[in-house]
């Protein structure tokens, strides 16, 4: 029973972590990053909590009764100040995602990075990057759309 | 008392929106204060470094503050830093002003705490201060720039949270030098490795460490340059000082030196090409931080006293020169062909940016030149090819480094119809003035410099004396003993 | 297609590695059986030193004051960086109607109830599990509900901002007061009381009352301007 116990809460924190850390290197969309954040910080604050955890013992407050062995209040006190700077920092993402919205009409993480550097490339007054030699031969499909089209968004 | 220089920058924040008519001057007088405070404190940490229980807890129970000479340093720089480089043209809107206060806050409490997961708040505390300053310049790029460096730092964040996990579930304590007196019997193994690299990679965003830098060009291009000089040249710099704290005392080994050896490389070879490809100047300047930083994480490697010292001098260089570079691009803000002959109508800045760019390359007499040649000294000292690579590197990347740079002096002093006009500005020129006369003052008296800096060195590599410092009652032998000392405070 | 299959392989494998690694580590570890090395040490003073029967509490606020003042500036950092990004609260959406009868109703219930327990927590927070960071959170919900119910009457924000910067200075002018009385920053005064009761503990359950205001007021200044950020930006 120790064992499954173990098990399950270690491949839950562990596998909450994967999984956020997966979507925020894969997401597309913004708010979809911004979730794996938060499941990934959930993830990692489980992990946090469970090195105090000890086996038949009772929470950290006296209540009067018998000194049982408690567990670890250290790790919980880390925890309660971990979960508030992930509450911050995702409402302040939250926030930098709205104004994004109506900054660049999308939400896709590729598009935006795109206008971004074609605006940093604009306010340098920097023509943006790209080859400046004809492509050899014939052009069999029709160039790409540029991505700065303002007000637009891909499928 | 040293407790103020991290408590009254957020009270002055937290206060801020409050404070009517005194708005101005409220931040201001708080970083006069606070460089007041470390001022005060100079004399006794410089004849023997003390320590400061927060609460009145005796370690390794309660939190405390290291103060040496190394850590006054860093206070001190953080308020002048952050004197100069304040938001003094912002009008009703305080918010700036109370997040460069939280920022100052943040940088202190770095620089003074000896707790493991303090340090992690106040790193927390810095990154959402700087988040909020990056995206503070108002545009798309700035959102844009700020949610990115906003999700790599998360990203790192949460890697030290589980190196910090690790750590704790090993050893039990959170203090530095607790931990240093454990380590040699519990973090000594792959697990303990592992922690140091997760903490390294999650505190080393900041510190533009390889490969989690990948937000620096876009954010110090896409924010304002003030707010860029800040993060480049002081954030950075307190990331790198509390990696080294746990470099030296929790982490004295070859295997983390090495893993610092090998990314401050990898970062000194990526900024610099990067820099010689770069076209506009914000973004050379950006890619020449990642690799002066990559020249930082190398000295510090070094083990001993000349690693320190080294490290320590091109810190110190870069945390004066960067900003300054900084300032002079917002003046000419633009690609680097706009910028030709702009030397010559603006005689003082042009001149500035030569001073700055020789410092960089290393040229003597400028201080540049001592903290390079006592990297290569220090790197030339060990065995092994990893550390004559790392020589190489920087000798091959200084002379890429010096053909840059040149390029955009030589730039700014040509002849001739330039490219498409580009927005300069004129503003004052006093921020780069100032930080040009403490360069020019730093290599007027290197050999004083080079000599109070060597005496904090050996106070900071000082690992026994640190742990005897905090810890005076030989308080460990197995983990679950812990004898404490314990003559109870007076209580009210 | 195929190169697309990879971008997305290779952070999947990367996660995945992690994991692994990260589960190889743990696997080490002694589960259930932590060294324990500082708990105990603080399970056998807080009683004593403290005087608060919530050992978490007497970390949060007395062995580790500064990282719960470290924590209430983060948020205030947070807020004070989206409040920067949202920029000043827009005027009230025009013809923004208030919602039905019953989310109205429900409302207008639901606020003493929660601003009661609300208080509650964070009042005990130094007996039962709770405190501060908790209350304040519900206190925020309680406001912020009868906001969605009715958007047109959200609450002052220059209220809040009040209570916010106040509530924080509060907290470290506590600090503050124990260096005028001759110990370090962020001592607990004001003698330990009898353990279990609700006056007890010193200062602990009004440092707690403090961060409770101010996380409340700061979240809810939060979470109305953000509601109120939506559609066109006021640039």
């Amino acid at each position: 029973m120790n064992d499954a116990t173990t098990l399950t809460l270690y491949l839950g924190a562990i596998g909450l972590l994967a999984i956020g850390i997966g979507g925020l290197v894969l997401a597309r969309h913004l708010f979809r990053v911004v979730m794996a954040l938060a499941i990934a910080e959930a993830g990692a604050n489980l992990l946090l909590v469970l090195t105090g955890f000890r086996w038949d013992a009772v929470a950290p407050i006296l209540t009067g009764a018998d000194r049982a062995p408690m567990v670890d209040p250290v790790p919980q006190a880390l925890v309660l100040t971990a979960i508030v700077i992930g509450v911050g920092v995702q409402a302040l993402a939250l926030a930098l995602a709205i104004r994004l919205r109506q900054a660049y009409g999308t939400l896709d993480l590729r598009l935006i990075r795109a206008r971004m550097a074609a605006e940093i490339d604009g306010a340098a007054g920097l023509a943006p990057a790209g080859s400046r030699d004809r492509p050899a031969g014939e052009r069999p499909l029709p160039p790409p759309q540029p991505a700065a089209l303002p007000g637009e968004t891909r499928p | 008392m040293i407790a103020l220089a991290v408590a009254l920058p957020l009270l002055a924040a937290f206060l801020l929106p409050l404070t009517g008519p005194l708005r101005r001057i409220v931040g201001p007088a708080t970083l006069l204060l606070v460089a007041a405070i470390a001022l005060n404190a100079w004399p006794r940490a410089q004849v023997e470094p003390f320590t400061v229980a927060i609460g009145g807890f005796r370690p390794p129970l309660g939190i405390l503050f290291y103060v040496d000479g190394v850590a006054l340093l860093f206070v001190l720089a953080v308020a002048f830093s952050c004197l100069l480089l304040w938001p003094w043209n912002e009008e009703a809107g305080s918010r700036k002003h109370a997040l460069t206060l939280l920022l100052a806050a943040g940088c202190s409490g770095l620089a003074l705490s000896g707790d493991l997961f303090n340090i992690y708040v106040f790193y927390e505390l810095v990154a959402v201060a700087s988040y909020g300053l990056a995206a503070g310049a108002g545009s798309g790029r700035a959102y844009a720039a700020a949610f990115r460096y906003l999700v790599l730092s998360s990203l790192g964040s949460l890697l030290a949270l589980v190196g910090i996990a690790l750590i704790y579930h090993r050893t039990g304590t959170l203090n530095l030098a607790h931990l240093g007196e454990l380590a040699p019997t519990l973090l000594n193994d792959p697990p303990g490795l592992a922690a140091f690299l997760l903490l390294l990679l999650g505190l080393g965003v900041k510190a533009e460490l390889f490969p989690v830098n990948a937000w620096v060009p876009e954010v110090y291009a896409g924010a304002e340059r003030r707010v860029s000089a800040l993060l480049a040249g002081l954030v950075s710099k307190l990331a790198v000082l509390v990696l080294v704290r746990l470099l030296v005392l929790v982490f004295p080994t070859d295997e983390a030196r090495t893993a610092l050896l090998l990314l401050g490389t990898l970062g000194i070879l990526s900024g610099e090409l990067a820099a010689y490809r770069a076209r506009d100047l914000a973004r050379l300047l950006s890619w020449s931080s990642i690799g002066q930083l990559g020249i930082v994480f190398v000295a510090f490697a070094v083990p001993g006293e000349a690693g320190l010292v080294a490290g320590l001098a091109v810190a110190l260089h870069h945390l004066v020169a960067k900003p300054a570079l900084f300032l002079l691009a917002d003046r000419w803000g633009g690609s680097l062909e706009s910028l030709t002959g702009a030397g010559r109508g603006a005689p003082l800045a042009g001149a500035l940016f030569v001073l700055f760019a020789l410092s960089l390359i290393g040229v003597p007499p400028l201080p540049g030149f001592w903290a390079k040649f006592l990297v290569l000294s220090g790197l030339a000292a060990q065995e092994g090819g990893l550390w004559w690579t790392a020589a190489a590197v920087i000798l091959a990347t200084t002379v890429v480094e010096a053909s840059y740079l040149f390029r955009v002096v030589g730039r700014l002093y040509a002849r001739g119809a330039g490219g498409a006009p580009a927005p300069h500005a004129t503003g004052p020129l006093t921020g780069a003035a100032v930080l040009g006369l403490v360069l020019i003052l730093g290599g007027a008296s290197a050999g004083p410099l080079g000599d109070a800096l060597g005496r904090m060195a050996g106070q900071a590599a000082d690992r026994a004396a640190y742990i005897g410092r905090v810890l005076p009652v030989r308080t460990i032998e197995r983990p679950g003993t812990l004898t404490l000392n314990t003559a109870p405070e007076a209580r009210p | 297609m195929p190169t697309a299959r990879l971008a997305t392989l290779g952070p999947l494998l990367f996660a995945a590695g992690f994991a692994f690694l990260l589960a190889v580590l743990v696997a080490g570890l002694p589960f259930g059986a932590p060294p324990m090395t500082v708990g105990q040490a603080i399970q056998g003073d807080a009683a004593g030193t403290v005087g608060a029967a919530n050992f978490v509490t007497a970390v949060v606020l007395a062995y580790r004051g500064i990282d719960t003042l470290g924590e209430l500036s983060i948020l205030f950092a947070a807020a004070m960086a989206a409040g920067l990004v949202l920029g000043r609260p827009g005027e009230r959406r025009a013809g923004a109607a208030p919602a039905g009868f019953i989310l109205r109703a429900g409302a207008d219930l639901l606020f003493p109830l929660l601003l009661v327990v609300g208080l509650y927590i964070i009042l005990h927070g130094h007996l039962t599990p709770g405190g501060g960071f908790q209350g304040g959170v519900i206190l925020a919900a309680a406001f912020v509900v009868p906001v969605l119910a009715d958007p047109g009457r959200p609450p002052e924000h220059r209220r809040l901002a009040w209570v916010e910067g106040l509530a924080g200075a509060a907290f470290i002018a506590t600090g503050l007061a124990a260096l005028a009385w001759d110990h370090e920053f962020l001592a607990p005064l004001l003698g330990r009381g009898t353990l279990g009761s609700l006056v007890s503990a010193g200062t602990l359950p009004l440092l707690y009352l403090a961060v409770g205001l101010k996380v409340g007021a700061e979240l809810t200044g939060l979470l109305v301007r953000m509601t109120e950020a939506d559609g066109e930006a006021p640039r």
